[in-house]
């Protein structure tokens, strides 16, 4: 018979020890609530629902769920109950669950723990966990309820308060096990669409299919065809209307997340600013794809572009390298923690599909959010900044250093815009053997009809229902709970070490990873190299029975990959998974017949035609009007204290370090990261780019930066982007990477573009990613830089009418590329007294939209941020310079380079002293173009420009090299600790690196007190 | 003789990859061996002169880091992992691998050779409740009879854990570490001379990054033979991985690159290569 058993476990306080759960607990509320406490104590707890005897349970306590050295255990009884550790009863309980069905991942290594000590133990034995926290000196004020909230997510979670005189009486209340009800499974139902247009748009809407009406319309027509009718009537499926499970499939299939479809549109384009009327029959096709596959004419080394999870490039004679990036957005505005970790691991499993499965070994995060000390008001069901913050970074935390993935490059990005939906990038690079032992080219999948379909690693569960389509619609206050769901890095690391030994075993001839649409999607696609496939949903093993067709096909439930093999080798493939324990399920088999045919044991659910299911949305027709924006411009103060100033911006969010997070991340596992996210002899100084050398033994590189400004999109979206890519350009450059083979990955993340009611201001938002688009392809053409890979999300906005949030127009450029070799590199520090400090490139006087057009306009010593933009002129002059400049660096004759960006020439020199725990004089007179003041030199923000540090020994020979580009000598490191920013014969700044520092690590460090 | 390695792999075990090749580096014949391999009988230890337990998260540090990876340890190998250490052959492990040994009562182990598998340390929270991966400098304890740090005086290496701070029931336990020659590297204050940084004071954050007793970052069992610590050797397998190497006065001319078909490092061997090729050449000259 199955019943619970609790048991609680908590730190014993013996000498040196501390609680450091709950002391991590009362300093985030002094810092985020500024709620003082003077202790807070925490209990873990397990509650075992299984056949084995309560006492057999709680005679092993110590051996499964307590370390006894240093927790104390109970079986049966509350931990609080004990008097000797608890010998005052608190002011406040909560203790926290997760709601019945959310994955619990301490939960499920508990399980494993409790059968290896009771294998006999039933199969059907679950444990739940949760966390009391006791609280001491509560102030009388503290709203007990609002605290429980800011340490819960009710959306997954729930929450039980001990009140002060429950905890007087000792009678606390206790947190009880719930399991899901099981559901019923229903038959597919037949979904009438005779029906009115009206009818089809609300049947959209309340069914959360996110298809408009042209979409709903050409399936309607679809089901009209007699002869679609008479073979579904062979199947014995209705014949004249289809079922929920197709339906949801074309929903998922055809989704803007899956589809594309605003950049797959036509667009009729109108510039009122130069009278210019055009047609663009896709943006993606014309400014993206095609300069992509006209490069890949004149290079050897793209070998896989756009078709596949990833985009790979041969790297050194042996092997190829690919990246992906991603977002999660709408999952992460609703759960952070979750929605943030389901992004990172989603983004290593696209790495894993790619080609016959690549190794994830390196990620990258990227987010922008609402500013941390955000004051305002905020909308209902949206978290504060720092919270989005806080929980964000934890699940990309977690699932990159579990997964044994550095983290190598990112950036955070802060905008009073942000709060309405954060944006959360993960990106991953991969590397694969070009050739297999079995001598397979990797970067080709090569499955054929007969072949047999796996569901490899977690089960199905109703989690993760709805999530393409959900992301395809704005965030409001209804949004469901069901597209929430945590990932579980443990189980997808099993997979993927299982995945990456059967691809070295030659078993695998398809992959691709189940993501968004889930089944639907992975096997659907996979269906097309064969034009075909044959799908049993009976055979998909669920995490709790009784889920309908449709809900199997579309669930997107986490730690999945789908997978190929030849009938030859299934039975070598279930040996391999079952040493892993990879759960893994034959459920279909690729077929030839044109068919995505769906069943559920012997009944056919779903038919529908391959063709129909990829090429059948009908393309959308979209209109753009483009009227420049005209911000009041930013005119700089007569007199300013330019010491203050630079203090400020390095006290600004987007420029402050954000060490204390980045830290947090494993950024070395491997061992290969030769240029890490922080340098200098304290490791405190911000790196441009990252270096690796993923092969062992070897000094090959690899380099990978990210470039984003959505601050520029404010006056010209098209800037931006010119922007982005320069400055992962510039970062790159700045470790010495080769120019002639990197690529990139264009991620755009846009407010919803589509004139509506909801959106009066589409044509507009539509233009500007016109623009977006035209610039990205003119800066690739000069660089010679493709885009291998990309991906849009169309609808980051919250709320609608008057309280409507759109987020800025942006786009992260990734890119990724060759190092020849990792000894020979730079970083931001400067090194030793006396070296020349130079400047590649020319400024210009561009502070529009700049850091410090917005600071000082916020400050109210500036009426506005307009003005000229930073734009990027001569663009393959520019590439030449830094063909120059990283060959210095490769050749060893620079060793100190830093990308100038927010905040200019001043915040980037002030980085270089803090890095370098050295001071540096430096003089501006030269560094600009004619025409540039000293506001454009000092803080402006034009593109192109690097500091370099130069030895006495080397400098003939950089100048010589370098001279042609703009190279300007502003000075040297110097012996004492101040750094000194001269124009001329004027001191403009003066200030010592102890004080350069304090303003710029104070910020971002949340840690609420000494650690 | 080329000795063989076992550098375990499974459940969430991520630091395998390069463990294998720190190893390989100095010559051995290091081999991934998956967890379950042992287990269920189709690969046993005594084919191995060394076995390492590489860093990770192996079951995602729930119920405490290392614990049931120990766990399966300490019930399915029992037997497996006695008959190794009593046949002189060397462990290490590596950050959880560290945990993992801890935790199967391997580290610190009893005062008698035999192993007893019964726990008496631990590694838990840091102090500042945080996972970090950050640089902390080390020195080795020149009475300590660790075969894998002869010779070595002082490293720098990475940390990244969340749980990293050794702590044992009494100081009178610590004090009879102390005397073994069992704690055989702590955290140091890099301004210290070289050898002279290791002391029993607590040092502040972040030196000691982490809070663990007496600055202890790793320790060995009374035979010198397991050795298990936070810290990770094989992440400065080469001088390119120091977070420095742009500031060394590093050899400016190209040929200097590592032989590829020999794969040896030259001037470039990083400091932490060395504990490898200790237990490498250990078991060469006696077993």
């Amino acid at each position: 018979m199955m019943q619970v058993s609790r048991i609680e476990v908590t730190p014993r306080l013996m000498e040196g020890m501390k609680d450091v759960r709950g002391d991590v607990i009362r300093r985030q509320m002094a810092q985020d609530l500024s709620i003082e406490v003077t202790d807070v104590r925490s209990i873990v707890g397990y509650l075992v629902n299984s056949d084995v005897n309560q006492d057999d349970i709680y005679a092993r306590v110590d051996d499964i769920f307590c370390d006894p050295i240093i927790e104390k255990g109970y079986g049966g009884n509350l931990a609080l109950n004990d008097e000797q550790l608890f010998n005052e009863s608190p002011d406040l309980t909560i203790s926290i669950a997760f709601k019945a069905g959310v994955t619990d991942n301490p939960g499920s290594a508990a399980l494993d723990g409790f059968f290896t000590i009771f294998p006999q133990a039933s199969k059907e034995s679950k444990v739940a966990t949760y966390i009391t926290y006791a609280f001491y000196g509560i102030p009388e004020t503290c709203d007990t309820n609002n605290l429980a909230k800011s340490l819960h997510n009710s959306l997954i979670q729930r929450a039980i308060i001990g009140t002060k005189e429950q905890c007087l009486a000792k009678e606390y209340p206790e947190i009880e096990f719930i399991q899901k009800p099981p559901t019923e499974y229903k038959s597919p139902a037949r979904v009438d669409l005779e029906i009115s247009d009206e009818e089809l748009i609300k049947l959209s809407e309340e069914g959360l299919l996110a298809l408009n009406l042209e979409e709903m319309q050409t399936i309607q027509a679809h089901y009209r065809n007699p002869e679609v009718r008479s073979a579904r009537e062979a199947l014995g499926l209705p014949p004249d209307a289809p079922t929920d499970v197709e339906l949801e499939c074309l929903a998922q299939t055809w989704s803007e997340h899956c589809k594309h479809k605003i950049f797959a549109a036509k667009i009729s384009h109108k510039d009122l600013e130069t009278g210019e009327e055009s047609v663009i029959d896709s943006l993606f096709k014309t400014h993206i794809m095609k300069p992509t596959l006209d490069m890949q004419k004149e290079v050897d080394w793209l070998l896989s572009v756009f078709h596949d999870n990833s985009g790979v490039i041969a790297w050194d004679d042996e092997h190829s390298i690919c990246m992906k990036a991603e977002t999660h957005n709408s999952p992460s505005a609703l759960d952070p923690y979750g929605g943030a970790m389901t992004g990172i691991v989603g983004v290593n499993r696209d790495i894993l599909g790619t080609g016959l499965g690549a190794r994830p070994i390196a990620n990258t995060d990227v987010f922008c959010f609402g500013p941390p000390d955000y004051q305002g008001d905020l909308p209902e069901n949206l978290f504060h900044p720092s919270r989005v913050l806080r929980g964000v970074h934890a699940g990309v935390r977690t699932g990159g250093n579990e997964s044994g993935i550095p983290t190598v490059n990112g950036a955070i990005v802060f905008d009073d815009r942000f709060i309405g939906k954060p944006l959360v990038y993960c990106g991953t690079v991969g590397l694969m053997p070009q050739n297999l032992p079995d001598g397979r080219p990797s970067h080709v999948k090569t499955p054929k009809a007969g072949d047999i379909v796996f569901m490899v690693g977690g089960r199905v569960g109703a989690d993760g229902i709805h999530g393409a389509t959900f992301s395809s619609l704005e965030l409001t206050e209804e949004s469901p709970s069901s597209a929430v769901q945590i990932g579980d890095p443990i189980t997808q690391k099993k997979l993927l070490d299982m995945t990456l030994e059967a691809r070295d075993m030659g078993l695998i001839s398809c992959i691709t990873d189940n993501g968004a649409g889930g089944l639907s999607s992975s096997i659907g696609e996979m269906a097309e190299y064969t034009n075909g496939c044959e799908i049993d949903l009976a055979k998909v093993p669920l995490k709790q029975e009784g889920l309908s067709s449709w809900e199997i096909l579309v669930s997107e439930s986490q730690e999945r990959m789908t997978l190929a093999t030849t009938p030859e080798d299934a039975e070598a493939f279930e040996a391999l998974a079952a040493l892993h324990e990879v759960e893994v399920s034959r459920v279909a088999i690729f077929t030839d017949d044109g068919r995505f045919h769906v069943k559920y044991g012997e009944e056919s659910v779903a038919m529908l035609p391959i063709e129909f299911l990829h090429d059948g949305v009908p393309q959308l027709q979209l209109s753009s009007v483009w009227a420049k924006p005209t911000p009041v411009a930013f005119n700089p103060p007569n007199k300013a204290d330019h010491n203050q100033i630079l203090l400020d911006l390095l006290a600004r969010p987007n420029i402050a370090s954000k060490e204390s997070w980045v830290r947090q991340y494993d950024h070395e596992v491997i061992a290969q990261t030769a240029v890490k996210p922080f340098v200098g002899p304290e490791r405190d100084g911000p790196a441009d780019a990252a270096l690796i050398a993923p092969i062992h033994g070897s000094t090959r590189g690899v380099v990978i930066s990210n470039g984003i400004v959505p601050r520029y999109s404010d006056i010209d979206a098209g800037a931006m982007v010119e922007a982005s890519v320069d400055e992962a350009v510039r970062n790159a450059v700045c470790v010495g990477i080769d120019v002639d083979k990197m690529a990139g990955l264009d991620n755009f993340c846009w407010p919803d573009p589509i004139q509506s009611e909801k959106t009066p201001d589409g044509e507009f938002k539509l233009a500007q990613l016109v623009r977006a688009n035209r610039q990205l392809e003119e800066v690739c053409r000069a660089y010679r830089l493709p885009c291998v890979s990309g991906k849009d999300s169309m609808k980051n906005d919250y709320g609608k009418g008057a309280d409507k949030i759109s987020i800025p127009p942006t786009m992260l450029f990734s890119l990724f590329g060759d190092h020849p070799d990792v000894r020979f590199t730079a970083t931001s520090d400067l090194k030793r007294e006396g070296e020349r400090l130079y400047l590649f490139g020319l400024s210009e006087q561009e502070l529009g939209a700049s850091e410090v057009a917005y600071l000082l306009t916020e400050q109210g010593s500036a009426n506005g941020i307009g003005g000229n933009v930073p734009r990027l002129t001569n663009p393959e002059y520019r590439l030449e310079g830094y063909r120059a400049l990283s060959k210095s660096i490769q050749d060893g004759l620079i060793r100190t380079a830093h990308d100038l960006s927010e905040g200019g020439l001043g915040v980037a020199m002030a980085e270089m002293c803090i890095g370098g725990k050295r001071g540096a004089r430096i003089d501006l007179d030269g560094t600009g173009i004619e025409g540039t003041d000293l506001w454009g030199q000092l803080w402006g923000e034009s593109l192109g420009r690097i500091l370099i540090g130069v030895e006495a020994q080397h400098e003939a020979e950089v100048v010589d090299r370098l001279e042609d580009y703009g190279l300007t000598l502003m000075g040297l490191v110097t012996s004492n600790s101040q750094l000194v920013i001269e124009d001329g014969f004027d001191e403009i700044v003066n200030i010592d690196i102890t004080d350069l520092e304090k303003a710029w690590k104070g910020t971002l460090n949340l840690d609420g007190g000494e650690i | 003789m080329q000795p063989k390695v076992a550098v375990l792999y499974g459940f969430g075990i991520n630091c395998d990859h390069e463990t294998k090749a720190v190893f390989d580096l100095v010559g051995a014949e290091a081999e991934r061996v998956h967890v379950n391999h042992l287990v269920n009988g189709t690969r046993d230890l005594s084919e191995f002169h060394i076995m390492a337990v590489p860093g990770g998260f192996s079951f995602g540090d729930h119920l405490g880091s290392g614990r049931l990876l120990g766990n399966r340890m300490r019930f399915a190998l029992r037997d497996m992992l006695s008959a190794f250490v009593k046949a002189g052959k060397p462990i290490i492990g590596i950050c959880n691998g560290f945990q993992v040994l801890v935790k199967t009562g391997l580290l610190p182990g009893p005062e008698a050779a035999d192993p007893d598998f019964i726990q008496r340390a631990s590694l838990t929270l840091n102090n500042s409740g945080k996972y970090e991966d950050r640089w902390v400098t080390l020195d080795f304890n020149p009475n300590s009879n660790c075969i894998w740090t002869k010779g070595l005086e002082r490293i720098d290496c990475p940390v990244r854990h969340g749980e990293g701070k050794f702590v044992m029931p009494n100081s009178t336990d610590l004090d009879r570490l102390a005397a073994n020659g069992q704690i055989v590297t702590k955290y140091v204050d890099p301004e210290t001379e070289e050898g002279e940084g290791f002391q029993d004071e607590l040092l502040p954050f972040p030196i000691s990054p982490n809070g663990s007793a007496r600055n202890i970052a790793g320790i060995c069992d009374s035979t010198g033979l397991v050795f298990g610590l936070m810290p990770h050797p094989e992440a400065i397998y080469a001088k390119w991985l120091h977070p420095d190497h742009t500031r060394f006065t590093a050899p400016d001319a190209p040929d200097c690159a590592p032989d590829p078909e020999e794969r040896l490092l030259g001037d470039w061997e990083g400091e932490g290569l060395q504990i490898f090729r200790n237990a490498v050449e250990y078991v060469k000259s006696n077993l």
